[in-house]
């Protein structure tokens, strides 16, 4: 019975956001005041109907109701309590309700933080957000129900949570990542809405530049958090693999990227202005291509099983209808925008065009190498696959122009940079790059090319952060100074030190890592990269739903005792999987990783032994881009609007906009 | 009107891109065509997986319509599938498996044969078994002339001992119905 009230109140929640696409949108172009006012509570309503339904839906989780097909398929009685509530967006239905209530979420929080914003726009924004929202409403409804029953014959136990999706990477990775996804609704929606009411001047930009940092710091940790999980979980040791989905998760990302550089240009020097709205429609289509590409099994991937084509379409129809509507409004609207500012050729400005092309150049190769395979298929051209040679490939050459701007722009000035003014800054930063390249190869007893390459850049983008700080408080030693850069300052430089990190971070341990696959008996010692492992033996454990093979070793330096790992074989006997739980020492220079294989008849077991140099920077670069992006929200300045608005200054907070970047 | 046409060029992209996707829909990504299609299987000589005193040749999946399956214990998806294969099998279907080893990497060593024996009756026991007889493909040299690239992969044999199809990926109740079906009802007819 409660079941059928959760579905019950979904229903409710479609009913609401058809209202709100409606009337707030009718309000805004007759302009009344009385319809404009339904927005908000219709946007709680939305949002308090879909949380019930999520609600309830975590509830027959927990409480092991197996007459629901989702739950039987998903759950399983011996699954801990924890699981069974992560086990929510286990799967396809109930991801698309994650999606759901995520996307209401969003909606209530533009509907509560906008008041500095004329009502008009709010109005539309909330409107399209609920336009959008109602095709995904109709497609759990319709095609993919979570509260579909399996009466009369019900079975007595589930199916189980698929184990690899047992692990507290994916507990919190989902979630993030789809309040990313669907974070960039509210830039599309701020985007769409600026192109119905041709209000096409850079306000829009302000109003949306925040809620695009959200999103997109969103997006940041839940990708970081998905890379980490496959590093533990899949037992290789690899942190990204160019499959499908993550490309899928990626693109939005860098799209993401570029719109949040060229949101400030656009802000500030009222410049790009047709460019700026294109990219937020892109951010938002890509994460919409990304969701189809993943549930509808188009692309061959380990992500996508057994998919069912009805879904599919359901997903190209609502993607052609919110990709497709909102670009040809943008074909139609777009010829009238005027960009009024003038720049030289060496200007800040261009560096930024620089980047936005870099940036849309990373994402269109990552768009071909995942769609190329298809399209080449469908023209009756045979089967090719594109992996990750192609990607790497690309990314290296596009990334040595991307950091070279990421240095030298935030340190140039708007209109014009005199060249010569940076000369000597170039000269010692390249010089003191290079030489820290060296001497890291060096320290590693191997010079490789590309580890030199990536080492320089990424301490070319630290050289000029710090630069650029200086340059800020005046190049003085007053450290006090330092308070008066703005959040959202140092929300650039933490994001820039982030990318450096993550940069360092990948260049190091894709280039210095070693492994080995050995063959171990008891008290067997193996040595790599001048730590001595001794395998301790394997003893047997049991989970709460798996029992467990716990191999143990410990790891010496030089002697000393450094670290004891274990590392699990489990089995998982309801879906009769095994998985292999890697043993990981994590520090700050190295991870010690270590994965147990079979056994062998006179009982030695096969390892897989990893020394994998600073490959928690990669991770650790991510959450501070995220921090950064953080501290950019929490900048003054769109309080101050807030306030502004307050005191009945319409358009408040103008002056202090243009004070940084 | 030009200025509008180079604001369409993203929705002229896009909706070419939603062509490719719309088709993409309705093909497997993992089909790849066979050149074994319409040619007899070729020769072959390999021992039964459960008794290596049986053998089997060519003629052994003659004069009756045949399903060859290629499957392993350690395949995830060949799991998955061996429910719905049995099903086949009690409707009358003769499958027909080909062990596929796996890579029999050097580090970790090669599985003795009666542990695969064990595994191979444990499996079968739990899910169900589909299959007539288990040919072992030792080495994985029969594979490679079928042109296998991974378990599962599902062949169908006409009684003239022919390729007629050739499906990557696991079979289920859809593919059986939207691939398999019917060509097979044509060629028990024949």
């Amino acid at each position: 019975m409660i079941v059928e009230l959760g579905h019950f109140s979904l229903i409710i929640a479609l009913g609401l956001s058809i209202l709100l696409a409606v009337y707030p949108m009718w309000g805004a172009k007759v302009n009344s005041e009385t319809l404009m006012a339904t927005a908000k509570p219709l946007a709680f309503g939305m949002f308090l109907f879909t949380a019930l339904s999520y609600a309830i839906l975590t509830y027959a989780f927990v409480v092991n109701d197996f007459s629901l097909t989702y739950v039987a398929s998903n759950s399983n009685s011996q699954l801990p309590v924890y699981y069974r509530v992560t086990a929510v967006w286990g799967g396809h239905e109930g991801s698309f309700l994650l999606w759901l209530l995520m996307s209401s979420i969003w909606t209530v929080a533009v509907a509560m933080f906008s008041r500095a914003i004329p009502k008009e726009m709010v109005s539309r924004v909330l409107s399209i957000l609920g336009l959008i929202s109602i095709g995904f409403y109709l497609y759990v409804l319709i095609a993919s129900n979570p509260f579909e029953r399996l009466l009369p014959f019900y079975p007595v136990d589930g199916r189980d949570l698929n184990p690899l999706l047992q692990d507290f990477g994916m507990i919190i990775h989902p979630p993030l990542l789809y309040m990313g996804y669907v974070g960039f609704s509210v830039a599309y929606a701020f985007a769409v809405a600026a192109l119905i009411s041709g209000q096409l001047d850079s306000t829009w930009a302000r109003w949306s530049r925040p809620w695009t940092i959200a999103a997109w710091s969103f997006l940041t940790i839940g990708i970081a958090l998905g890379s980490w999980w496959a590093y533990n979980e899949l037992g290789w040791g690899g942190w990204w693999f160019w499959d499908p989905v993550e490309n899928a998760s990626f693109m939005p990302w860098l799209a993401g990227t570029a719109l949040m550089h060229s949101l400030a240009v656009t802000e500030k020097r009222k410049l790009f202005k047709a460019w700026t709205v294109l990219l937020a429609i892109t951010a938002f289509s890509l994460s919409l291509l990304g969701t189809f590409l993943v549930r509808s099994g188009v692309i061959v991937s380990v992500h996508s099983f057994a998919s069912d084509p009805q879904r599919g379409l359901f997903i190209l129809g609502l993607l052609v209808l919110v990709v497709g509507g909102s670009l040809l409004l943008f074909a139609l609207r777009a010829p009238q925008l005027r960009s009024a500012g003038r720049y030289e050729l060496v200007s800040r400005e261009v560096m930024l065009v620089g980047n936005n092309i870099l940036l849309s150049a990373a994402t269109l190769v990552v768009l071909l190498g995942t769609l190329l395979p298809l399209i080449h298929k469908e023209l009756g051209l045979g089967s090719i696959s594109i992996g990750q040679p192609f990607f790497n490939q690309m990314f290296t050459y596009l990334i040595v122009p991307f950091v070279f701007l990421m240095g030298v722009g935030p340190l140039s000035r708007w209109k014009k940079q005199e060249p010569t003014a940076l000369k000597n800054q170039l000269i010692a930063a390249f010089s003191l790059s290079i030489l820290a390249a060296v001497l890291i190869g060096y320290a590693f007893d191997q010079l490789i090319y590309l580890a030199v390459l990536g080492v320089t850049l990424s301490v070319w983008i630290l050289i000029f952060t710090v630069q650029e700080v200086r340059q800020r408080i005046g190049y003085t030693n007053n450290l006090a100074k330092l308070s008066e850069l703005t959040r959202s300052h140092w929300g650039m430089v933490l994001g820039h030190v982030g990318f450096a990190l993550v940069l360092m971070g990948i260049t190091l341990t894709s280039n210095y890592s070693v492994q080995k696959d050995v063959r171990m008996s008891v008290n067997e010692r193996v040595e790599l990269a001048g730590y001595d492992f001794e395998f301790l033996g394997v003893h047997e454990a049991n989970g709460p739903n798996y029992s467990a093979s716990v191999g143990r070793l410990n790891v010496y330096r030089n002697g000393k005792l450094k670290s004891e790992i274990s590392t699990e074989k489990r089995f998982y006997p309801v879906q009769r999987n095994v998985m292999t739980e890697a043993g990981i020492d994590a520090g700050l220079t190295r991870d010690l990783y270590v994965a147990i294989g079979e056994q062998f008849a006179n009982g030695d077991w096969a390892l897989r032994v990893y020394v994998k140099p600073f490959v928690r920077w990669i991770w650790a670069g991510a959450f501070l881009m995220a921090i950064g992006g953080m501290l950019s929200i929490a900048d003054k300045r769109y309080r101050m609007a807030k306030r502004a608005k307050e005191a009945s200054q319409p358009f408040g907070g103008k002056q202090i906009v243009g004070m940084s970047h | 009107m030009k200025k509008v046409a180079i604001f369409g060029l993203p929705l002229a992209f896009f909706l070419l891109a939603a062509v490719f996707l719309m088709r993409g829909l309705y093909s497997n990504p993992a089909e790849r065509d066979s050149t074994l299609i319409g040619q007899p299987l070729p020769p072959f000589q390999l021992v039964d997986v459960m008794d290596e005193a049986i053998q089997y040749r060519n003629d052994a999946l003659t004069g009756e319509v045949n399903l060859i399956n290629v499957w392993g214990t350690w395949c995830q998806t060949c799991a998955v599938e061996l429910p719905f294969l049995t099903q086949l099998k009690d409707q009358g279907v003769n499958v027909v498996g080909l062990y596929h080893e796996l890579d029999s990497d050097p580090a970790f060593g090669v599985k003795s044969v009666d542990v695969i024996r064990t595994e191979i009756t444990e499996m079968l026991k739990t899910l169900g078994n589909p299959y007539r007889f288990n040919m072992l493909d030792e080495g994985r040299r029969y594979s490679l002339d079928l042109g296998v690239t991974g378990a599962p992969e599902t062949f169908l044999i006409d009684k003239s001992g022919k390729v007629r199809l050739h499906h990557i990926g696991d079979l289920n109740q859809r593919v059986w119905q939207s691939k398999f079906a019917r060509l097979y009802s044509e060629l028990e007819s024949e």
